[in-house]
């Protein structure tokens, strides 16, 4: 598994490095912004205490929403994308950043503060020369817990179509490829890690004065201090500051007295140099100092502005990377749902369009939450086309309590036009729909066949279904009325998670589509609709009308799929990716070039 | 016993041939060592002679004006604007009266000690003074302006403001320490800052080499020191020091408070000195003023304190230094 992943990494590293770059973009982004608010709101409440109760109380409620459930309400308000990921991300970010803020300031010792306040300080020199340099260890700590946290949070943000290492996670978990699942991770957890070290670095500075150290240089520092010349020799071949490496030099007398030795032993002993006492030889004292100079930058101030100046460029050009190309004209903007076939349709009309016309295709695979989360994003333009199934389109989007049949395709191809701006072009052919299934265990013991027959030991069992299969009216609640069946308990799981679920026995029963590639798989039973329950989920796309208007080419490339997979072509492609290990791309392509279209 | 050593001790680290010597600070007054380079010995005889003409002995106030006035038993004629004034000042805090009308007048150069039991007003009176604490009644000025109608900004940089344990800012280096209140009031002027903090370090009696340590890195008797130099390091015309020697050993404090004295000397400067140490009171101040319970009960030279305590409770804290003196 562990050389899987290296081979993979090795072999997709162009991609693994762009979904890196986007990474740092978003993470980054929200933890500046993050930073700079959170750190606003915390002088703030601060200085004006009767705030702090109800905005503390605020950020702490907000952190406890479930990311999930702030994404969804994100969507609606910013869209689908990086700036609903920044959006929930800084807002996520808050609370450390807030809390440690105003921890930082108003844990300074009061006797401080009045000794500032008594020679004469402004607000504004009070705030800015003692309170935020004493905080700053606290606020530091602050912003390095809460820029481990974003990076490992923003892996969810592809559950909203931002980018991201989350993208190769949820593409893993969706296709069945665990060594993808696990690449993604590893990179995240190495990102963090490395943010971490180098933060706290940033938060070693802010400390310098609390565990005192012969760190700043001045050339008097090296008065009097008894150096052996390979000492100064040392300090000038570090070369980290020629200055103090001349000062050091100037002060070098050949003296190889013990003191120096012990000097050298302090320095090698870099803990204890700080604290040793004052009363001991001065000497000692003055070489340590000399030669710590030579060997540590100038000023740690200056690091730390570099450091940060560093992270800025970065966050900057990262995430002027991530939005490359989004805009232009000439993009078309592809969604899919997280599923291992959307993915596969996806890289199919990727390949086709960009093949065929001088369009350049932006796609965005597996958006979370599929319809709930695409379909408000067509309707806001983020996205012009997805594949979408007609019952789907019929009764989730539209809203209709019917069961859907291929009758009504001219009604909703009207109400789509009329109402949403979209419209249904090019039939693939498969038809995609719900079928129940069970493991063969359970399929024997209780003897089942049917739909009927599950319904009657539906008591004992229990279901496993997407969480959006139990709200639609053409899912659990459908059943429920048409076979009067009723589970022992349900579970929501992801799509991808739910055969091995079957398969370990945690769910009696499934959802499964009949596409999916695992349907194959003898473990388990696939019953019958016998009373016809389920409604048609032929695979369509479906368009933005406007879209359709500026790029009518647009049209004959998706007309070019029409009718030209079936249920087993694509239950065989399914397979090859889900259980073969075949990339998506890779099925797509070479299914293009069976048909000629490529 | 202590008391009575610290008389005698040698002045420390700097040279004590200048103590006696007649000084002139930047304001061309000249100020005379007067008596309290002996004053362990005149307090002795403040005992001994039962006071009469040995008062006028040791007492140090502006003994050099005086002279030039020619008006030496006159007692303490007031000169044109005195230092610091207050006025009937009542503070409350809550139900609980932390002074309670405190009318009196600070000349200009005096070192007034402020003692007093803790709890009984002085650290507050202390601070009407830079308007960290507004008087509820009564007002107090200074240098002839009331605080309650000055910028408390400008009046605090004229202020020097050294307190309890001389609380440094552990962020800062030593000399980052002493530039503190210069770089607030002229943060362009570098070479002017580095004067100013290596001026003050020298006369503080500082090695030049623990500029750069934190004040973690210093020993109790160094804090303390650099406390003092950042109080003064603006050239401030009022110190006001809140028990800055309290939490250092006798050795150090001894030390410490012969500095004071000489800066004090050497420039000229008014000073408040707030203690609860009634040897530290009576050794460093030309006037004592005794707090109680938020009042102030006796204002006089430590030879009428000792002499002629204006209470009883006044008489409790010198009845012990009486006796010491009278051995």
């Amino acid at each position: 598994m562990i050389s899987t992943m290296f081979s993979l990494l090795v072999e997709r590293r162009d991609w693994f490095f762009d979904l890196l770059l986007q990474h740092i973009g978003i993470s980054l982004v929200s933890i500046v912004l993050a930073a700079l608010i959170g750190l606003t709101l915390g002088i703030a409440i601060a200085q004006w205490r009767r705030g702090a109760k109800p905005v503390l109380a605020l950020v702490n409620f907000v952190y406890t929403i479930p990311s999930i459930a702030l994404f969804g309400f994100l969507i609606p308000v910013t869209g689908i994308g990086d700036l609903t990921a920044v959006v929930a991300l800084t807002v996520y970010a808050l609370l450390p950043m807030v809390r440690n803020t105003y921890t930082g300031l108003t844990t300074i010792e009061p006797a401080i503060v009045e000794a500032a306040r008594g020679m004469g300080s402004t607000d504004r020199q009070l705030l800015y020369r003692i309170e935020l340099p004493l905080a700053a260890p606290v606020i530091m700590s602050g912003i390095r817990s809460m820029a481990t946290m974003t990076i490992a949070l923003a892996g969810i943000a592809s559950f909203i179509g931002a980018g991201g290492l989350g993208v190769a996670i949820y593409r893993g978990i969706t296709t069945n490829n665990l060594a993808m699942t696990l690449a993604g991770s590893v990179l995240i957890a190495a990102l963090a890690i490395a943010v971490d070290l180098l933060l706290g670095v940033a938060e070693k500075a802010t400390r310098r004065h609390m565990e005192p150290k012969p760190r700043r240089s001045r050339a008097r520092a090296a008065f009097g201090g008894i150096l052996r010349p390979q000492h100064a020799t040392l300090g000038a071949a570090a070369g980290t500051s020629g200055h103090s490496a001349d000062s050091a030099g100037a002060g070098a007398s050949v003296s190889v007295s013990d003191t120096a030795l012990d000097a050298a032993d302090v320095l090698l002993d870099d803990g204890e140099a700080g604290r040793m006492p004052e009363f001991q030889n001065a000497d000692a004292a003055e070489s340590r100092r000399a030669i710590a100079a030579a060997l540590t930058p100038r000023r740690r101030g200056v690091t730390v502005i570099a450091l940060v100046a560093a992270l800025a460029i970065v966050v900057g050009g990262a995430f002027a990377f991530a939005n490359r190309g989004g805009s232009g004209g000439d993009t078309v903007n592809i969604a899919t749902k997280p599923m291992t076939e959307q993915y596969i349709l996806g890289e199919m009309l990727n390949t086709l369009i960009e093949h065929d016309t001088d369009l350049n295709v932006e796609l965005t695979q597996g958006v979370g939450g599929g319809t709930s989360n695409i379909e408000p994003g067509m309707e806001q333009g983020d996205f012009d086309l997805y594949p979408e199934y007609t019952g789907t389109g019929w009764n989730a989007v539209l809203k209709h309590e019917d069961t859907y049949d291929e009758s009504l395709f001219d009604t909703m191809q009207q109400e789509y036009e009329s109402q949403l701006g979209l419209t249904w072009v090019g039939t693939y052919g498969f038809n995609n729909t719900y079928g129940l299934a069970v493991s063969k265990d359970v399929a024997n013991r209780f003897n089942l066949r049917t739909y009927s027959d599950l319904a009657r030991a539906a008591g004992e069992l229990t279901l496993g279904a997407e969480p959006d299969f139990f709200d639609r009216q053409d899912g659990y609640p459908g059943l429920q009325q048409a076979y009067g069946m009723s589970f022992a308990s349900t579970r929501d799981m992801d799509i991808s998670l739910k055969y091995q679920a079957l398969f370990e026995g945690q769910v009696d029963a499934i959802v499964v589509s009949t596409t999916d590639g695992q349907v194959a798989d003898d473990r388990l039973v696939v019953l019958e609709d016998d009373k016809g329950f389920y409604p048609s989920y032929l695979c369509c796309n479906v368009v933005r009308m406007d879209t359709l208007e500026k790029h009518p080419e647009l049209r004959d490339e998706l007309l070019k799929l029409q009718g030209t997979i079936s249920d087993v072509d694509m239950a065989r492609m399914n397979n090859a990716v889900e259980t073969q290990g075949q990339e998506p791309k890779t099925v797509a392509d070479t299914f293009l070039a069976e048909k000629g279209l490529i | 016993m202590e008391n009575s050593s610290a008389h005698m001790r040698p002045t420390g680290s700097f040279d004590s041939g200048d103590s006696v010597a007649s000084a002139q600070d930047d304001k061309g007054r000249r100020f005379d060592a007067c008596a309290r380079g002996g004053s362990g010995s005149s307090l002795a005889s403040c005992i001994r002679d039962g006071g009469g003409e040995s008062v006028a002995g040791c007492h140090p106030e502006r003994s050099a004006q005086r002279g030039v006035e020619g008006s030496r038993a006159a007692p303490a004629p007031a000169s044109p604007e005195p230092a610091v004034v207050f006025e009937h000042v009542t503070k409350r805090f809550g139900d609980a009266i932390a002074v309670d009308d405190v009318d009196l007048r600070i000349d200009d150069g005096a070192f007034v000690a402020i003692i007093g039991s803790s709890g009984c007003g002085k650290t507050t009176l202390l601070k009407t003074v830079n308007a960290l604490v507004m008087p509820d009644e009564g007002r107090v000025l200074v240098h002839g302006q009331a605080t309650s109608s000055a910028d408390p900004i400008e009046l605090r940089r004229n202020i020097g403001y050294a307190i309890q344990g001389s609380v440094l800012f552990p962020h800062l280096t030593v000399e980052q320490n002493i530039a503190y209140v210069p770089t607030l009031l002229n943060s362009g002027d570098k070479d002017r800052t580095e004067a100013a903090v290596a001026k003050w370090m020298d006369i503080i009696g500082l090695p030049r080499d623990i500029m750069d340590r934190y004040p973690a890195e210093l020993s109790g008797g160094q804090a303390q020191r650099v406390g003092i130099a950042r109080a003064l390091a603006a050239s401030p015309d009022v110190l006001l020091a809140d028990e800055p020697f309290s939490a250092v050993d006798a050795i150090t404090r001894a030390s410490l408070q012969d500095e004071i004295k000489r800066i004090h000397r050497q420039t000229g400067i008014t000073v408040l000195f707030v203690t609860h140490d009634i040897d530290e009171a009576l050794d460093l101040g030309d006037k004592v003023l005794v707090m109680e319970a938020g009042r102030a009960v006796q204002f006089a030279p430590p030879c009428d304190i000792l002499r002629a305590p204006a209470t009883a409770f006044v008489d409790r804290l010198v009845t012990r230094k009486r006796t010491v003196y009278a051995r």
